[in-house]
């Protein structure tokens, strides 16, 4: 495994989901949203793309699949049956500030009713770090 | 009496193979002839396919979004000073765009340009200037803002090319053939475009807006992480969401510029979203997918094809759906072939699918 981005995301998803709405899963009817906030993205994946074309090889076929973190986004929708609107997001300021935008945006306008706030950053070196919040549903840890 | 708040494009710009300028992109999707060529930007050699639609001489992707923005800006009548305030929203790929991150590309972009209201760069695959539109239009009709640009731009480069070949998307026979039998798959392509959106102002100004954008919605469909589902239902939510913002049915709805790719599965997935959310009307409205002539400009597609819808319809004549070779029975359409369609339409739908299952609908108004 190249990089550990869609899986820390998976994770910290499924952790703020498990504890909003427990087994039973997102109420049948409340659409919810995806916003996902990285100025990162998938680095380790976009650096081994990049040395294996520099390079003149080929890519596996997992890499165009996992390319966007739309991919990630859709994973998580189908498992938990999100069918609010997919945001991704570069954050221009603070990142959390910017996604709580966006999902306010998303809400207010009446294409989601609550919104699965994900922001993650993977650093060159460092671990990768990741946060997710349901912003506007009825349910609450 | 109060003005109700609508958002419209007062100001258009696009680059393409098919051209610079607004008037090269109407001609180009008008005469139906696809822009798809030999790869001489980069090396193909260890790729399965080695064409794409590239225009021959193309500054790096800041400059040529610079340009664009201006020219837009221009387009709508806004001097320097008028656009002090004004927010904007841009569309490009998450990863070092010419070795500037996005943020930092829109930073320097809206100083370039002289827009100094707040930035938002959308990073949502295919639908991200989508997207875009449709934020900066629910910001200004609900009074947010009085004015957004939305630019976006995605130029053909080796790590995308590479991905899509090595996920076996693009198409072996160097066509797109979107809801045609016979179909292989995508082209990618160069996009750069930029919007105006504003509300009245612009006709306060004295300027004519192009078209209004009048209905959106955004929906996913909660089914996989890369394909569509099949019956559509995440598209059709979109469309019913743009219908319903616009207040109107789906007759009211001349023509289609459909996201397909060119795909099996996703025109397929698209054709079954039409008919559930337009009904039996769906086998009657004009559709084309101008992919088939500029190629897929991923983050920059919805904008580029939102640009070719507006014009399209507002000069009367619909775009060729290029590389037809016989009806396909999973995608029962009208389908513009061989040549373009006179139209005498008022409202026109973009649509815009993507990775994740994120689908958009736009909903433009003439006249």
């Amino acid at each position: 495994m190249h990089s550990d981005f869609a899986p820390v995301v998976v994770a910290v998803a499924q952790r703020c989901l498990r504890r909003g709405y427990g087994a039973a899963g997102v109420p049948a009817g409340v659409r919810t949203g995806i916003v996902l906030v990285s100025a990162s993205g998938d680095l380790a994946s976009a650096r081994h793309v990049r040395e294996t074309v520099e390079a003149g090889g080929r890519i596996g076929p997992l890499f165009f699949f996992q390319s966007v973190p739309n991919s990630v986004a859709g994973h998580l929708a189908a498992r938990w049956d999100l069918r609010g609107p997919v945001v991704c997001l570069s954050p221009t300021g603070d990142p959390y500030t910017d996604g709580v935008a966006e999902a306010n945006l998303l809400r207010d306008d009446g294409d989601a009713d609550e919104v699965l706030l994900i922001l993650i950053e993977q650093a060159p070196d460092g671990p990768t770090e990741a946060v997710a919040v349901l912003l506007g549903g009825g349910a609450r840890p | 009496m109060v003005e109700a708040r609508v958002a419209q494009l007062t100001g258009l710009y696009a680059v393409s193979a098919l051209g610079r300028g607004v008037d090269a992109q109407l001609a180009g999707v008008l005469a139906g002839v696809a822009a798809f060529g030999p790869v001489g930007r980069f090396d193909t050699a260890a790729r399965r396919v080695t064409v794409a639609a590239t225009l021959p001489e193309v500054g790096t992707l800041p400059d040529e979004l610079a340009a664009a923005i201006d020219a837009a800006c221009q387009g709508a009548g806004l001097d320097r000073a008028q656009r002090t305030g004004c927010a904007l929203l841009l569309a490009v790929h998450g990863g070092p765009a010419s070795g500037v991150g996005p943020a930092a590309l829109a930073s320097q972009l809206a100083a370039r340009c002289g827009l100094s209201g707040h930035t938002r760069v959308y990073t949502s695959a295919c639908v991200s200037a989508s997207t875009a539109v449709a934020d900066a239009a629910a910001q200004i009709t609900r009074g947010d803002v009085e004015r957004v640009v939305v630019a976006a731009g995605y130029l053909v480069e080796s790590d995308q090319f590479a991905l899509f070949d090595a996920g076996r998307a693009l198409a072996v026979d160097g066509a797109v053939r979107p809801f045609s039998a016979g179909r292989r798959g995508l082209l990618l392509g160069d996009g750069v475009a930029a919007v105006v959106l504003e509300s009245s102002a612009g006709r306060r100004r004295g300027v004519d807006p192009v078209a209004t954008v009048v209905g959106w919605g955004r929906a996913g469909d909660a089914f996989h992480p890369c394909q569509p589902e099949p019956g559509g239902s995440g598209l059709a939510r979109a469309v019913d969401g743009a219908l319903r913002r616009a207040g109107l049915p789906p007759q009211a709805v001349g023509y289609v510029n459909a996201n397909a790719t060119g795909t099996a599965q996703s025109d397929a997935a698209e054709a079954a979203a039409l008919r559930r959310a337009l009904g039996g009307y769906a086998t009657q409205v004009p559709v084309s997918s101008t992919k088939s002539v500029h190629g897929h400009a991923l983050e920059a597609s919805g904008l580029l094809e939102l640009v070719v819808t507006a014009l399209a319809l507002r000069h009367g004549e619909l775009p060729v759906n290029a590389g037809w070779l016989a009806q396909d029975e999973a995608c029962p359409l009208n389908v513009v072939t061989n040549r373009p369609q006179e139209t005498e339409a008022t409202h026109a739908l973009t649509l815009n699918a993507a990775f994740g299952g994120a689908n958009t609908a736009l909903l433009v108004g003439v006249g």
